[in-house]
């Protein structure tokens, strides 16, 4: 009897150390770094206000420079998304509704431009569109300048064509699973009742997906603000608010950066908390749509004749979308590694060839297998960490009364653009704060966990929720196992599915980051930067090389991402 | 009043007949041949109940009709045009869902004044429309309400009449009852006809209840994996069943495995396992035919003892039980095979098991089915 009262309160010490342990850690790992910034910029505000604002020299140069920074972010995302909706809307239900050939290929090569390093990717954008190894080839100079600016909406051509294709897939991948959960008769309902497919996708499927396409917006537009290694290639003469961070960073502008940096976060969470607070009310929100009579009959006429005689043609412009911006690049790359291997294909001459830059004197083949090692042990062991922290975590949100207000924390980090992230972790480990981490794998290490616990969480909550796991468990409690047999025997294993996908695409999202690697690498170079250091100093060949490698890694991780989320 | 106020809505005046000819339906590369080369004929304002077990290709013929799937072969017209190819929005149906497919993001209104809307009718007219089949369905007062607030038999109305406003001629039902409880079922299969019979539709009901489709149709077409059976009004299909499934799955019969030992002018003879002589009057075996014999439980009559007698059987009872309004008795005869009598329970002597009776019945009131190829337990199973 007094044995028993004792098992039971030391149970529930160990039960409440486990709480604190799991919730400490967060805070550490987690959350502070994301807020640090933040209070940072608060604490040492006149020095910051000094800087930015009223410098002895300068003046407010460098306010106005943040605020040009960070409007180019911010229109960059904008029009990114909207295109991205405007590509992905069709592609995700083509995907969703439609049975035919190469349907998987297609959801593989969405999958790619999520996994791929992005300056690699950046690069062969570059290449496909700004030179004549590219589509330029077609017309003997390059298709448009790097530098080309789309009037009116004075965003730069080759951020938006990159930014497009890292961000489509977010909208692509959310829409699409959220058409095929819902069930395809409210759409035959709707025909049944005289409505053309384009009416009918008008007022019942667009309506009833809107939370996904929110959803997939938000997530796109968050990368887009905080997209670097890619942009760093395609950059030219332009600067985005990421990129500007970097680069005060290095200039020991650490005023104007972390305020830049703040006003990211800040911008950031603007946008953002609220879409995701509405969406996340319960059941969803009802949008109601009121439509116009009067031009209702004309809207009517116009679907009617598009549903007949254009209803092949959206198809065909996602597919020509997706070969322009996904396919193309990564062909043009492979054959310009091909074509420039052993001599550069213009002037023939031995030092433009890929193999010179790889093993003459600049040695970079030396460089990238270096980058490789930080790159998969840095990658590796935050994934490990992280994963060993969301496991916990996952329960906590499951059963804990404060699990609602984690899960929307955990959002955070995921919004907060990663080099204002490196910046905060470099203010608060390393050498500008507490000096404990200096700059190198183990500040990339402490970096990445920030993002990747969010990044392994959500798929591991999303097996919890699907696979009734208490239901489980309770069977198991009724057949007499304790609960610490229950969570090894049944809980775990259940989780298992959840816990890989969350591990690997945590995993690629550390391989390919830029951003905030930029800031606390020190010497420890890992690939990306590696990528963008190349490109800075025109060894092209050397980038195709690394490049290609990054592809080819990519496609690894592809397969291997494959092999654990499908059954 | 009613038929009148919807005549006029509709503005019926020629009702379709729907034609089903040598149509098929494959899935998965024709492995899963849902429906095999099925005909159909389905009268002006006529009441249709497709029935057949689940799986058995329903749904599928339905949807076919209503261009929600193209067959693989085959032709189907409705009214004198031919709509293979033609999308399900210019074929003039209303389709009822079994889960009604309410669109949860619109009120009540809405829903209903839906076809009218995306059909470009003008205002006044689509909301006439509306309030009157909400009227029909006696839910005018509900028109704020979103699907979600209603009960199943309200959701049931509302799909109703959503698909009437879209002023359907053919109105396509699956399963359109089958997601509420008995009760309710019940009162709203009368209500059903009544308001397809009062607007002169035509109807297409699918349903696996045989008790809905005996009470609901003008005829019914039996199903059995993709294939019609046969087609009649409910006492052709228990009369005269014209295959060994039908007779098994309208109603319930008794079946019992023989030989036809001999045809005279008169009937036929046909002997049992164990020797055992029944006479019919069937006239479509010949002599040493393998033949199942069918007999409906209610037409058998039980006496103690044994008596002789045409057509008596003699045995033993081996379970006996009260149904409510009859007595349901499990005999097993003398040569091993067995048979269930079911009589009103106020007129059956109570009986005991282990009992010795002898069971007989009219030599008119069986069927004769040749023997199934693949066996008789295999021709009978549902699947
Ligand atoms: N879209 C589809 N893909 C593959 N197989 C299908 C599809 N639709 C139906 N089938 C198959 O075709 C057969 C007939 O299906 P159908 O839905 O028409 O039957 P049903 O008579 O309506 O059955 P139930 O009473 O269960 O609704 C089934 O074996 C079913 O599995
Ligand atoms: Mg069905």
């Amino acid at each position: 009897m007094n044995k028993g009262i004792h098992g039971i309160d030391r149970k529930k010490l160990i039960a409440k150390i486990a709480v604190f342990a799991t919730l400490a850690s967060l805070f550490i790992f987690v959350f502070l770094p994301s807020f640090f910034l933040i209070s940072f910029t608060f604490t040492k505000w006149p020095d910051v206000y000094t800087e930015v604002f009223a410098n002895p020299f300068i003046g407010d140069t460098n306010w106005i420079e943040i605020q040009k920074h960070l409007a180019l972010s911010l229109r960059l995302a904008f029009f990114a998304v909207m295109l991205d909706l405007l590509f992905g809307i069709p592609l995700a239900y083509l995907l969703a509704r439609k049975k035919f050939w190469g349907k998987g290929f297609l959801e593989d090569l969405i999958t790619f431009t999520l996994v791929i390093p992005t300056s690699g990717f950046g690069f062969a954008t570059v290449l496909t569109w700004t030179t004549t190894s590219g589509l330029g080839y077609l017309i003997g100079r390059g298709i448009v300048d790097i530098d080309f600016l789309i009037p009116l909406i004075n965003v730069p051509f080759m951020m938006l064509i990159v930014h497009i294709a890292l961000t489509f897939p977010y909208i692509v991948r959310t829409l699409q699973a959220k058409l095929e959960d819902l069930e395809p008769v409210f759409e035959q309902a709707s025909r049944t009742l005289g409505a053309f497919p384009l009416t009918t996708f008008r007022k019942i499927v667009f309506p009833l997906t809107l939370p996904a396409i929110f959803s997939g917006g938000v997530l796109a537009f968050a990368r887009s603000l905080g997209e670097t290694g890619a942009t760093m290639v395609v950059s030219s003469i332009y600067t985005t608010a990421p990129i500007a961070v970097i680069r005060w960073v290095s200039q020991f502008k650490f005023g104007s950066a972390s305020f830049l940096g703040c006003l990211l976060i800040v911008v950031a969470s603007a946008v953002i908390l609220p879409v995701e607070f509405v969406l996340q009310k319960r059941g969803g929100p009802t949008f109601r749509f009121f439509s116009i009579r009067r031009i209702e009959k004309k809207i009517l006429k116009t679907e009617k004749f598009v549903s007949r005689r254009l209803s092949r043609i959206k198809d065909v412009i996602s597919l020509i979308f997706i070969l322009l911006i996904v396919i193309l690049p990564i062909i043009i790359v492979l054959n310009s590694v091909a074509l420039s291997w052993s001599h550069d294909p213009d002037t023939g001459r031995v030092e433009g060839s890929v193999l010179y830059q790889l093993f003459g004197p600049s040695n970079y083949f030396a460089s990238l297998l270096k980058a490789t090692m930080v790159s998969f042990a840095s990658a590796f062991v935050a994934t490990y960490v992280a994963t060993c922290i969301a496991i916990p975590t996952v329960f906590l949100i499951e059963r804990h009364r404060l699990g609602r207000f984690i899960r929307s924390m955990l959002r955070i980090p995921l919004i907060v653009p990663t080099s204002a992230l490196g910046l905060s972790i470099l203010l608060l480990w390393g050498p500008g704060g507490l000096k404990l981490v200096n700059p190198g794998v183990w500040l990339i290490v402490l970096t990445h966990i920030v993002f990747s616990v969010p990044v392994v969480v959500e798929p591991i909550i999303a097996t919890f929720e699907g696979s009734e796991i208490p239901m489980f468990e309770g069977a198991a409690r009724t057949l007499g196992a304790t609960p610490y047999n229950t969570m090894e025997t049944i809980s775990l294993p259940l989780l298992k599915r959840g816990i890989l996908t969350g591990f690997i695409l945590s995993f690629t999202r550390s391989l390919g980051e830029t951003g905030a690697t930029f800031l606390v690498m020190g010497s420890d170079v890992t690939i990306p930067p590696l990528v963008v250091n190349m490109v800075e100093a025109l060894a092209i060949p050397a980038a195709l090389f690394a490049s290609t490698y990054l592809i080819a890694l990519s496609f690894v991780l592809l397969l291997v991402f494959r092999m654990v989320t499908k059954r | 009043m009613q038929v009148q106020v919807g005549s006029r809505i509709l503005g019926v005046s020629e009702m379709p007949d729907v034609k089903m000819l040598n149509v098929t339906k494959t899935f998965d590369k024709g492995r899963i041949v849902a429906v095999d080369h099925v005909d159909l004929f389905v009268h002006d304002k006529e009441y249709l109940t497709l029935l057949g077990p689940s799986g058995c290709g329903k749904t599928t013929t339905l949807r076919m009709v209503a261009g929600l799937v193209e067959p693989d072969e085959g032709e189907i017209y409705i009214g004198e045009g031919r709509v293979s190819g033609l999308p399900p929005e210019d074929r003039d149906i209303g389709y009822v869902f079994q889960q009604y497919a309410l669109f949860p993001h619109m009120d009540v209104w809405d829903n209903v004044t839906y076809g009218p809307l995306v059909k470009g009718w003008n205002e006044k007219k689509s909301e006439g429309i509306g309030r009157e089949m909400l009227e029909l369905v006696r839910l005018y007062e509900r028109t704020d309400a979103f699907p979600r607030e209603l009960s199943g038999g309200m959701q049931q109305r509302i799909a109703l009449a959503r698909a009437l406003a879209a002023g359907a001629k053919l109105l396509l039902l699956d399963e359109p009852l089958g997601a509420l409880d008995a009760k309710i079922r019940n009162e709203l299969r009368y209500e059903l006809r009544k308001l397809v019979k009062d607007l002169e539709l035509t109807a297409i009901h699918v349903t696996h209840d045989q008790g809905e489709a005996m009470a609901i149709s003008d005829r019914i077409a039996v199903m059995r994996k993709g294939k019609i059976l046969q087609v009649g009004t409910p006492q052709e299909l228990y009369m005269k069943p014209q295959h060994l499934f039908v007779a098994h799955f309208i109603g319930e019969s008794n079946f019992l495995e023989g030989y036809v030992s001999k045809v005279t002018k008169k009937e036929t003879v046909i002997e049992l396992r164990g020797g055992l002589m029944v006479r019919t009057l069937d006239k479509t075996h010949k002599e040493d035919d393998k033949v199942v014999i069918a007999v409906r439980p209610e037409v058998l009559t039980i006496e103690k003892g044994k008596k002789e007698g045409v057509n008596s059987l003699f045995g033993q009872v081996e379970k006996f039980r009260f149904e409510g309004t009859n007595t349901r008795c499990e005999i097993r005869f003398e040569n091993g095979d067995s048979a269930v009598v079911v009589r009103p329970a106020l007129m059956t002597e109570w009986l005991d098991v282990g009992e010795k009776v002898t069971v007989s019945f009219p030599v008119e009131k069986s069927f004769v089915f040749p023997y199934p190829k693949r066996g008789l337990r295999e021709e009978l199973t549902l699947e």
